[in-house]
């Protein structure tokens, strides 16, 4: 037997309570977890975002469109290396109702130069050059819209009125798990010769840059703007990762509000474990009497008390975290990853969450100890001896 | 007296003939119906010097004990009566360490009390005093050799040595194959011999019983009695007791009376 028997053999006394507090924690640890993993899959493409890409846009929306003749005074710039562009079309399967995909017209030439991380064979690239009507799917999206390479597929717009027939001469594929494998692209001549969508002749929805030196980034910013200052379309150029952050921004708020959800449940389970070591400490005070009175110090009965509570707290954390990894990673994950691709592309809890929960586990474990701990180590031997179970 | 006198002591008992407990009770009835007194006589292993002792409730000052002075010589076996409130128990506190007076001076086994810190009075518990309660106060969770064990965890003994003295205490109070019992499993007098294992464990120089029968039916108060009176004069252990049960104190070789925080 060591000191730690004692802790060790305690947690069980009250088996009911131990367990159930060891449950609630391992709840909490996953919801805690969830919460998190919503937020830094919302935010994994903001997060993940290329350093050395600008995105342009008009300055007082993005749903307002910019002559396509400024992408030329974008390239002209020294330190840009490549630009191109995209108009947003906003298509939907006219057959069946599937939950949202991204839909854009781009450049054909040069849009999977810059926006690398969309891997398209080269074969297929090719092809989509020579095709008007080309169109290339992420491979979820063609999953979901049932469609292979060669066939043909007809979408219809919230934008552009009609069917609009597309060949699918691609399939790109992720070289990162936050790019959006739900995305359709089609080329921007071809959309730009249909009447139907007449009004936006010649106008394009955002471009995006790739600079020479990513530290310059802020200045290049600055400089493309200046450019358009004049002009009746003014721009806004910011990082990429700004970009995609102001996508986020319609839902900061629900972001905040999951933040400040985290911190409650973490002081929820902070509250629960505090009580549970209390009514532990308060049953067991005439016991800590008699351990002071055989020669046990003060720092002794901390040690128990704290030594017990960081006990549940990490076996509710590691059960927490193992369910996590099964309910999340294992069941839910690649769910939501099917069925809200565009937004959650990759719906997995990364491990530094799982660290973060555990470690909070811990913290909160010693932080709940504390108060009853340092009640029970300033009992008088005598007070202690005195009080009845 | 060393840690080791309790196993010495042992081994010479199982050498002579008849080592149980119940023989030395049955010695010291011999030597004069409990009052044969034991090898007392010796220097004070307990000296206490003007000792009082209040409390503060509200905005009263009660007066436990007042100007107190007491002498225990080492290997006495005392007796302390007196009626509720007299103030055994603090004076019991106050000679084992858990209490202070709030004035005079408390010399126990070489050591002056008043001067030490809350942490020095712990170890110094640790190495001195053995602690009998009424109600056995054992660890629900541990059994009954880890319970014994407890104090010894306190010490810089291996693990192995630690084992053989718990197994040589529970021998000596006759509880050798209830090592593994936890204290749910154990009658009443077991538990508060298990508890007289735990007291002697580390070989302390006082034994200090508060009302060690009070919880007992009279089998066991005698068993538990005859125990105290074979520790006291076989090992040599100082023993205080506090009871209210004459027939206990009678067992004692000194037997004393408080009464409104004065000895009589």
């Amino acid at each position: 037997m060591n000191l730690a028997t004692y802790a060790r053999r305690n947690m069980f006394r009250r088996r009911w309570r131990t367990i159930l507090t060891i449950v609630v924690i391992a709840l909490t640890v996953v919801i805690f977890s969830a919460i998190r993993t919503v937020v830094v899959a919302w935010s994994a493409g903001a997060d993940e975002a290329a350093q050395d890409r600008l995105a342009t846009r008009h300055k007082v929306s993005i749903t307002m469109q910019l002559p396509k003749r400024y992408i030329d005074d974008v390239r002209a710039i020294p330190g840009i290396k490549a630009a191109s562009w995209a108009v947003w079309f906003g298509g939907k399967d006219p057959k069946k109702r599937i939950p949202f995909f991204a839909t854009f017209a781009a450049d054909q030439h040069t849009w999977f130069d810059v926006i690398d991380e969309m891997k398209v064979p080269a074969a297929q690239l090719a092809e989509w050059k020579t095709t008007a009507n080309g169109a290339i799917l992420g491979d979820v999206l063609a999953k979901t819209l049932e469609v292979k390479v060669g066939d043909r597929l007809v979408i219809t717009s919230d934008i552009y009125p009609g069917d609009w027939e597309f060949k699918v001469v691609g399939i790109y594929e992720a070289t990162r798990k936050s790019v959006d494998r739900n995305t359709m692209v089609f080329r921007w001549d071809f959309f730009n010769n249909d009447p139907r969508a007449s009004f936006s002749r010649e106008q394009i929805g955002w471009m995006m840059s790739r600079v020479s030196d990513p530290r310059k980034g802020a200045e290049l910013s600055r400089q493309i703007d200046k450019i358009f200052d004049e002009r009746d379309d003014q721009t806004m150029t910011m990082s990429e990762r700004a970009f995609q952050l102001s996508f986020l921004g319609a839902f900061s708020a629900i972001l905040k509000a999951f933040d400040w959800i985290s911190v409650g449940i973490l002081l929820i389970m902070a509250l629960i474990l505090a009580n549970s070591i209390a009514m532990n400490v308060r049953e067991r005070t005439h016991e800590y009497g008699v351990l002071r009175a055989v020669g046990f110090s003060a720092g002794h009965v901390r040690g128990f008390i704290l030594g017990e509570s960081v006990l549940i707290a990490a076996l509710g954390g590691v059960i927490g975290v193992a369910l996590t990894v099964v309910l999340i990673n294992g069941l839910l994950g690649p769910v939501i990853e099917e069925s809200m691709a565009a937004f959650f592309p990759y719906f997995r809890t990364p491990p530094s969450v799982l660290l973060m929960a555990l470690g909070l586990a811990l913290a909160l474990g010693v932080a709940a100890a504390v108060l009853p701990a340092r009640r029970a180590s300033r009992l008088k031997v005598t007070d202690a001896l005195r009080r009845l179970d | 007296m060393t840690t080791g006198s309790i196993e010495a002591g042992e081994a010479k008992e199982a050498k002579s003939e008849g080592g149980a407990a119940s023989k030395a009770g049955a010695a010291a009835k011999e030597k004069g119906d409990g009052k044969g007194k034991a090898d007392a006589g010796g220097p004070s292993i307990v000296t206490l010097r003007k000792i009082s002792r209040s409390f503060q409730r509200g905005r009263e000052t009660i007066q436990v004990l007042d100007g107190l002075d007491l002498e225990v010589p080492a290997g006495s076996f005392e007796a302390l009566m007196g009626p509720s409130g007299s103030g055994k128990s603090t004076l019991l506190n106050i000679i084992a360490g858990l209490d202070r007076p709030t004035t005079g001076d408390a010399e126990v086994a070489g050591s002056n009390l008043s001067r030490m810190s809350d942490g020095e009075l712990a170890k110094w518990r640790s190495q001195n005093i053995g602690f009998i309660f009424q109600s056995f106060n054992l660890i629900p969770v541990l059994t009954a050799a880890q319970n014994v064990e407890l104090p010894l965890l306190l010490t810089h003994l291996s693990s192995d040595e630690r084992k053989k003295r718990v197994a040589t205490a529970l021998r000596v109070v006759g509880l050798e194959d209830r090592m593994e019992h936890y204290p749910r499993q154990l009658s009443g007098g077991q538990e508060q011999r298990v508890a007289i294992a735990r007291a002697i464990v580390n070989d302390p120089k006082i034994i200090v019983a508060d009302e060690p029968t009070g919880d007992l039916d009279r089998k066991s108060a005698d068993d538990v009695l005859t125990l105290m009176e074979r520790l006291n004069k076989e090992f040599h252990k100082t023993i205080f007791m506090v009871t209210h049960d004459p027939a206990a104190a009678e067992r004692a070789s000194v037997q004393r009376r408080l009464d409104k925080g004065a000895l009589q």
